[in-house]
């Protein structure tokens, strides 16, 4: 069983649907279940009628279910404020000021957006011992992918940094050889140390991943949104991760036979384009479609959400069988 | 002065001098040659964290931020060394002593 499940797709398809009438689903199947939306837009609070923030809280009305939504502004400057705060014990104040620029310039890269994510992510799944499932409601895939490849791409990074930081570190030891004292040690020192707790916390990230996620993509029945989705399971399978399967939202309903006016005529149409590339969804990912889910009029919410949770038909107790 | 005292002074004089002659021509030069080295690879180490510092885009320096307020010295003096060096030749000659 899968602790994690991850839902990703193209923007707009309707992965906050999903995943929240997953999440509905395993809470009622007495799965203690944490949902948790990553997407800057939050919609989540939308679906249930309810304002949720950056702390994991009950949703009423619904047994065995949490939900929050992560907040990465919040997280840059939570860590931007760490980092100075740390700095006026250590640093002399005739440099504070340029120290200080490096930091924000770090801090208002477009990276830094992605790396608080993680970072959020990553202390979710740390911290998640009180729930027997985490439901990710990610962002659009193209973010998405990319934060989920950072772990390893991040660790090689940090390793190699820390390989050149031992080796200037050991050169500054032997200039120092006779009574001098070494400027910089390589016992105790600050940034190897950093830079160790670092890399560790990106293999924890890997491994779980790797070993304890389970990824859905969720896709419409448009030309645009197959394409993504093929590019999605690439990346996906390329990272080592596991897709557990598909589910194709919006599909347009069939007018009832009798029904001959414009609407029905375009409907009538527009459902047999959407049958012919639900065939070819099928024929060409190696994935299962584990659910077709009929476009709705309204917002979905309340009673439309329990619908749908009975339509979509992922085993809650289902262990993929690999990648 | 005894003529032994006058031998021993004259002896520690030749001592300092061939000491000093050793260390400026053997000792010194090698301790400043690997001193140069670690500054390079610090330097390196540096850039590989910091290439935002001169508008490289850099994926970690979210992370190599927090590195910051143990390597505040070292940065300003990187940050400088860095705009002012000439060329490689420039740094590289400065261990031979015309």
């Amino acid at each position: 069983m899968n602790k994690f499940v991850f839902f990703g797709g193209k923007g707009g398809v309707g992965k906050t649907t999903v995943s929240s009438a997953y999440g509905l689903k395993c809470a009622r199947d007495g799965l203690r279940t944490l949902l948790v939306s990553t997407d800057p837009a939050h919609s989540t609070s939308d679906v249930f009628d309810q304002q949720f923030d950056d702390d994991p809280t009950a949703v009423e009305g619904h047994e065995n279910l949490w939900a929050m939504e992560l907040d990465p502004e919040e997280e840059v400057e939570r860590h931007m404020r760490e980092i100075k705060g740390s700095m006026t014990d250590q640093v002399s104040p005739a440099i504070v000021n340029e120290i200080d620029r490096q930091i924000e310039l770090a801090h208002r890269t477009p990276g830094a957006y992605e790396a608080a994510l993680f970072d959020r992510f990553i202390d979710v799944m740390r911290e998640s011992d009180d729930y027997d499932r985490v439901v990710f409601d990610t962002s659009p895939t193209g973010g998405t992918l990319r934060l989920l490849a950072l772990p390893e791409f991040l660790e090689s990074w940090i390793e190699r940094l820390t390989a050149k930081r031992k080796e200037s570190v050991d050169l500054f030891e032997k200039a120092a050889i006779g009574d001098e004292e070494a400027r910089e040690r390589l016992r105790d020192d600050p940034i190897i140390r950093r830079l160790t707790e670092r890399k560790e916390n990106f293999e924890f990230a890997g491994r779980t991943l790797r070993e304890d996620a389970v990824f859905y993509l969720v896709l419409n029945p448009d030309e645009l949104s197959i394409e993504e989705s093929h590019r999605a399971v690439t990346d996906l399978t390329d990272a080592g991760l596991t897709i557990g399967g598909l589910v194709v939202n919006k599909v347009a309903p069939a007018p009832d036979d009798d029904e001959t006016g414009k609407g029905a005529t375009y409907l009538r149409e527009r459902h047999r384009t959407e049958r012919a590339r639900l065939d070819r969804i099928r024929e060409e990912f190696d994935q299962p479609v584990l659910a077709v889910v009929e476009q709705r009029v309204s917002e979905i919410k309340g009673s439309l959400l329990d619908e749908v949770t009975a339509e979509l038909d992922i085993d809650v107790e289902a262990s993929p069988a690999g990648p | 002065m005894t003529a032994a005292d006058r031998i021993d002074a004259y002896l520690d004089t030749l001592e300092e001098w061939l000491h000093g002659l050793y260390h400026g021509m053997i000792e010194h030069p090698s301790f400043e040659k690997i001193e140069k080295e670690a500054e390079d690879t610090a330097d390196v180490f540096m850039f590989a964290c910091f290439a935002d510092a001169f508008g490289i885009p850099s994926p970690i320096s979210y992370y190599t931020a927090e590195l910051l307020p143990y390597l505040s010295e070292e940065f300003v003096q990187w940050e400088r060394r860095m705009w002012d060096r000439e060329s490689l030749i420039e740094r590289k000659g400065q261990q031979y002593h015309f």
